[in-house]
């Protein structure tokens, strides 16, 4: 049972976090993947230490939220803040730590020259495009399009 | 988060350009392979990157609240000495590194690790540049004894493994594990006093933290990385990877990178000066926790290798059963999981210098049986060293009563070479502006 009452905090994203964020994955997801986080993390950290960011709450990571800033992508020559991946611990719901992790990395985005936010969600996930909309973020004029080359109906 | 970005001096530039040539021999390598390891990521600059619209205000020590110094003369005697200490010693590490990291590099198993760590030499010698830029920048002459800007860049591109300011500069790699091990456990030591010396009252040192502190979260990466993906390989019985290795290993690195925060009983003048934010003990507990977190860690990758159906809840319970009852669980020993050593383990300065204590804290008091355990817990390349010579004559001294341990802390012989430190010039070789030896080292970089 959670502990309404724990403390919380947000900080930038370390190489010691990799263990958390696959065990926040896994009871998301039912998938143990620690050479996908590891990978992702390594590349984060890299690209764009301190834009990622993680909840802790009475010192354990409960959250996390990946992306970083950068131009150029799809003619985008301004530089923009990427949001790719999120979760939070099925526990640690409700108490705002999305919010919070999403205005750290705002925070970077802006001391880095960026104007604007930008993620890509599946209209089909309703709790995470709930999510995102409800952060302040609303449908783009970018559109997302694919083709798929296997042979199967777009989904 | 604004940077300026500032090149040496072409005389200066050109140094480190040409030391790089000597000791980086991979460098051309990596920025070749960038877009293949590192896409889209922004391109090395070998320059120094002063962050913008940092704090005016020093904010530790007994100048807390004044406006901070910006030119060394704006410091006390003693202040800017001490300061000049310190970067003297930053610069000398940023370099040496790259000379042990370039004795192994290409023992890499794996070509993605291999680029990380050209990576991560890259970014040192863009550190070391940067310490350069610190020392030739402003005038430190009423500090430096007479030394002149020239003469300190001399000496520190002079220097090899052996002669470098710090211990855990001064001994050789022995296989790649190192290369991996050094980066999670020694260049954490770096993530700390970078982090401490953010509050820096002479501000161009402050300014130069935050671009370092950025670069070096991958340098941790390089290393923590590769060492759960080795626990896993470990743990699915690959025969050249074991736990016992890396254990060993981070029983070599461990006491030099404690020895690196300095004794655990000073540190009251960085505060006072207002240089650092935490004592050597302070800094030293809380690196300590961090490194006892990443073992865990990777304990429980190992655990979960080794026992696919468990869960995380699973291993955890595991975990602390194998730590407590120190037996064995299923096959897996207590012994093949890593420990973090105890503090007095092997340790040549600070409190606990040449004590007798082992990894877990059990303290010998026969050296000879003492220097047998070490045999056991270090790495076989690392024990045929000269550097384990030398500690064990100082060790045998302080047993016997001949030696202090003050004395031996000071008898303890740097691994000296004989001989230039540039192959082609026998020193470091400084280029003139339009010289032929400038021409054609121009010709050799474009």
């Amino acid at each position: 049972m959670p502990d309404t009452q724990a403390r919380t905090r947000v900080r930038p994203l370390d190489e010691l976090d990799i263990s958390a964020v696959v065990r926040i994955d896994e009871r998301i997801s039912g998938a143990y993947r620690p050479e996908i986080w590891e990978q992702r993390v390594g590349f984060y950290l890299r690209r764009d230490p301190g834009a990622s960011q993680v909840a802790e709450a009475d010192g354990k990571v409960v959250g996390f939220m990946l992306g970083d800033l950068r131009a150029g992508e799809f003619g985008l020559e301004e530089p923009s803040g990427w949001i790719e991946r999120f979760g939070i611990d099925p526990d640690h719901r409700g108490r705002d730590l999305g919010r919070l992790m999403f205005d750290a990395m705002v925070a970077h985005f802006k001391a880095g020259g960026a104007r604007t936010v930008r993620t890509l969600v599946d209209r089909n996930d309703a709790a995470v495009s709930g999510f995102l909309r409800a952060l302040g973020l609303s449908p783009s004029p970018l559109e997302a399009l694919e083709m798929r080359l296997d042979g199967r109906e777009p989904r | 988060m604004k940077v300026e970005q500032i090149t040496l001096e072409k005389k200066y530039h050109g140094a480190v350009e040409h030391w790089r040539r000597h000791n980086f021999k991979d460098y051309e390598t990596l920025l070749d392979q960038w877009e293949r390891y590192f896409p889209s990521d922004e391109r090395f600059c070998l320059c120094a990157k002063m962050e913008l619209g940092t704090s005016d205000v020093v904010q530790v020590g007994d100048h807390q609240g004044e406006k901070k110094r910006r030119e060394p003369d704006q410091l006390s005697a003693e202040e800017a000495g001490h300061l000049l200490a310190i970067i003297r010693a930053q610069a000398s590490t940023e370099f040496g590194s790259i000379q042990q990291h370039a004795g192994t590099l290409e023992r890499a198993d794996d070509d993605q690790d291999r680029f990380w760590v050209l990576r991560v030499m890259a970014e040192e010698l863009r550190h070391g540049y940067q310490m350069l830029h610190l020392l030739l920048s402003k005038d430190w002459s009423h500090v430096s004894g007479g030394v002149t800007g020239e003469q300190m860049v001399e000496e520190i591109l002079s220097m090899q493994t052996g002669n470098h300011v710090l211990d855990a500069f001064n001994l050789d790699y022995d296989s790649f594990i190192d290369n991996i091990t050094f980066a999670a456990i020694i260049d954490r030591v770096g993530k700390y006093q970078l982090t401490m010396q953010r509050v820096c009252a002479y501000k161009p040192m402050a300014d130069s933290m935050p671009p370092m502190l950025r670069e070096e979260a991958f340098h941790l990466a390089a290393g923590v990385i590769p060492m759960r993906r080795w626990a896993q390989r470990a743990a699915q019985g690959d025969p050249f990877v074991t736990m016992t290795a890396v254990q060993h290993a981070i029983n070599k690195w461990l006491p030099r990178g404690l020895e690196m925060f300095g004794d655990e009983r000073g540190g009251e003048k960085n505060l006072k000066f207002g240089f650092k934010d935490l004592k050597n003990r302070e800094a030293q507990d809380q690196y300590v926790e961090e490194v006892r977190k990443m073992i865990r860690d990777i304990n429980l990758r190992f655990l979960r290798a080794r026992f696919p159906a468990y869960t995380t809840e699973r291993a955890d319970q595991m975990l602390a059963e194998l730590e407590s009852s120190r037996e064995t669980h299923h096959g897996v020993r207590h012994e093949d999981l890593l420990r973090m050593p105890d503090r007095r383990f092997f340790r040549r300065k600070g409190e606990s210098a040449f004590g007798m204590a082992g990894v877990d804290g059990d303290v010998f008091t026969d050296v000879e049986e003492y220097l047998r355990y070490l045999a056991k817990n270090l790495n076989e390349g690392y024990v045929l060293s000269r550097d384990m010579k030398h500690y064990a004559e100082a060790l045998r001294g302080v047993a016997a009563g001949t030696l202090t341990v003050k004395d031996a802390i000071m008898k303890m012989p740097k691994l000296k070479r004989v001989g230039g430190t540039c192959p082609c010039s026998k020193g470091v070789r400084w280029v003139m502006e339009g010289s032929a030896a400038d021409r054609a080292d121009t010709a050799a970089t474009s």
